[in-house]
């Protein structure tokens, strides 16, 4: 029986509208490395969440600290997701990142889950430079996220009003025109919609921090997936460090039931435990 | 102006479970609270928030109320467990809720889904439950969702305009949907199960029913039940009381106070929904 890390320590940082709910994961024994933890978006996060419990756990088991923060409008963060904008997420990635910085005493490195990821990557964008940056399935593109989105609304409009109401086309003209969406019980505001509408990974300069990027796939056999493989490729060419792999596993941020991926817990804690990412 | 929520955590037979506090106003007293109890694939924030805003409509109305993960779900450790399997993180649960709240003695549950299931088989162990809301409860058998499809979504989608036009229209897929409905009617006559599957959840154990019903008799506290009309988990439960005389008398007694939600899906997934789901659960909560 070997040790165990210490219980998650769940706290509020800061209080009232900016209260955000944050999940720390205390290493153990002395601390290697942090990880700040940026969520899915919507229900993808719900999906995600024993996953990335799982995940978290298995790393503070081996030295490093991780903290999970609910962004602004999500989760058990103060305020409505109508409130959230681009903007208060990109503050609350700043202020998790100091408080984790703090805490552990290490800069922190950014892990970063699907719209998460992107998140990660418009923050380095705007001039931080985490120490590592770990990326599962990353949104690469706002637009065709957007749209998937969108997508939920005419599926429901079909069902219940049986109508074709012009689809996601007719949606995003409201968007423009400043009318929020009801989409699957979250009511998306115009501000974050056209922010997600503007954003490319492939158009952001490569993070300079080493990069471990995970695709899920639903066979071995599978090589990542094509738009994957050519952002990681340009990135590579213009001399970043990515380190690509495909896992065969479930989508588990948007299967029915909660789906769990042993083999991406393993490969990632291999990944963060070897050499590239020594702290 | 509301106090903040609190994070808790806290062990639960040597595992640790998370959960957040939704305090009332200070100098406030409440002798009830709620328990929210999270049911289906969810953690303690709910499908598009739903506990997270209920928990807070909640305390602004002057209930505390608590959510948490039990074992192997969201935040929480230890492995996966169904909700047939979550009585004692039930009871950890009130005893960590009635502790952080000075004056609180009782507590209702409150759970949607297998959460409402749940929250029958523990409800009669334990004299701090003062009272069940049940929304949409999970009383599924393979028969039973074969039935409930047939009539309900079925028949009612051959009613609507909008169906003939998308048949017209060559937008329908008739192949699929017939293939569906030959196997829903096999099922619902006792042959095969069906394919397709709602919300496919944990098996049911043998007499999922014959259990809740148990529990049903055997607790003595009101009861609140909440149930959406296009969502094929309600139609199941209330096909299975049409059915049964046990069920309807239960039913009929004045302790217990019914709602209904004609429009709304499984998980009240509109605002004017979810409001009026916490509306009636507060008013319930402080009638009595």
């Amino acid at each position: 029986m070997h040790a165990a890390a210490p219980p998650p320590q769940p706290f509020f940082l800061d209080t009232g509208a900016a209260a955000r709910f944050c999940l720390y994961h205390a290493p153990l024994g002395a601390c290697r490395g942090a990880w700040l933890f940026l969520h899915p978006f919507a229900e993808e996060m719900n999906k995600a969440r024993r996953m990335v419990a799982l995940q978290a756990r298995a790393l503070a088991q081996r030295g490093f600290a991780v903290l999970q923060i609910d962004l602004h409008g999500c989760g058990d963060s103060a305020g409505d997701f109508a409130d959230a904008t681009w903007e208060s997420w990109l503050d609350d990635v700043a202020c998790g990142a100091a408080w984790l910085r703090e805490r552990s005493g290490h800069p922190a490195a950014l892990w970063g889950m699907r719209l998460g990821a992107l998140l990660a990557l418009d923050h380095i964008r705007q001039g931080n430079a985490p120490a590592a940056l770990l990326l599962w399935q990353p949104v690469l593109n706002g637009s065709q996220a957007l749209t998937q989105f969108l997508r939920l609304k005419v599926a429901s409009q079909m069902l219940t009003e049986g109508g074709d109401s012009g689809g996601t086309a007719a949606l995003r003209q409201a968007l423009a025109a400043g009318q929020p969406l009801e989409i699957a019980g979250y009511t998306l505001a115009p501000a974050l919609a056209l922010a997600l509408d503007q954003l490319d990974a492939s158009k952001l300069p490569p993070p300079a921090c080493p990069i471990h990027w995970f695709e899920l796939v639903a066979d071995a056999a599978r090589p990542m997936p094509p738009a994957a493989a050519r952002v990681a490729e340009a990135w590579r060419q213009q001399g970043a460090n990515v380190r690509t792999q495909a896992i065969a596993g479930p989508q588990f941020w948007a299967t029915q039931e909660i789906a769990e991926c042993p083999a991406l817990l393993d490969a990632t804690l291999a990944a963060l435990t070897g050499t590239v990412h020594a702290a | 102006m509301q106090p903040d929520e609190q994070a808790l955590c806290f062990p639960c037979d040597g595992d640790w479970l998370t959960a957040v506090l939704s305090p009332i106003g200070p100098g406030a007293l409440a002798r009830r609270g709620v328990l929210i109890v999270v049911g289906g694939p969810q953690y303690r924030a709910g499908s598009h928030r739903q506990f997270a805003l209920l928990a807070r409509s909640l305390a602004a109305a002057g209930i505390p109320a608590m959510r948490f993960d039990y074992r192997g779900m969201g935040d929480s450790g230890g492995a996966p467990r169904t909700f047939e399997d979550v009585d004692l993180d039930l009871r950890t649960a009130i005893d960590r809720f009635i502790a952080a709240v000075p004056g609180m003695r009782e507590v209702v549950l409150w759970g949607l889904c297998d959460a409402a299931s749940a929250a029958l088989f523990y409800a009669q162990h334990d004299r701090r439950v003062a009272g069940l809301v049940l929304a949409n409860p999970w009383a599924r058998t393979n028969d039973g969702l074969a039935r409930a499809t047939l009539k309900h979504y079925y028949l009612a989608r051959l009613l609507q305009p909008a169906f003939w036009k998308k048949l017209a229209s060559g937008r329908f897929d008739v192949r699929g949907s017939l293939g569906s409905l030959v196997g829903l009617v096999r099922s619902a006559r006792g042959g095969a199960a069906p394919a397709a599957q709602e919300r496919p959840s944990t098996a049911p154990g043998p007499g999922l029913r014959e259990r809740m019903l148990a529990g049903w008799q055997g607790f003595r506290g009101p009861i609140l039940l909440i149930t959406s009309g296009a969502d094929l988990t309600a139609q199941e439960f209330l096909d299975m009381v049409k059915a049964s005389r046990p069920w309807q008398k239960l039913l009929a007694d004045p302790r217990v106070q019914r709602q209904t939600l004609a429009a709304a899906d499984h998980t009240f997934s509109r605002r004017e929904w979810r409001d009026q789901v916490a509306g009636w659960t507060a008013a319930w909560v402080r009638s009595w």
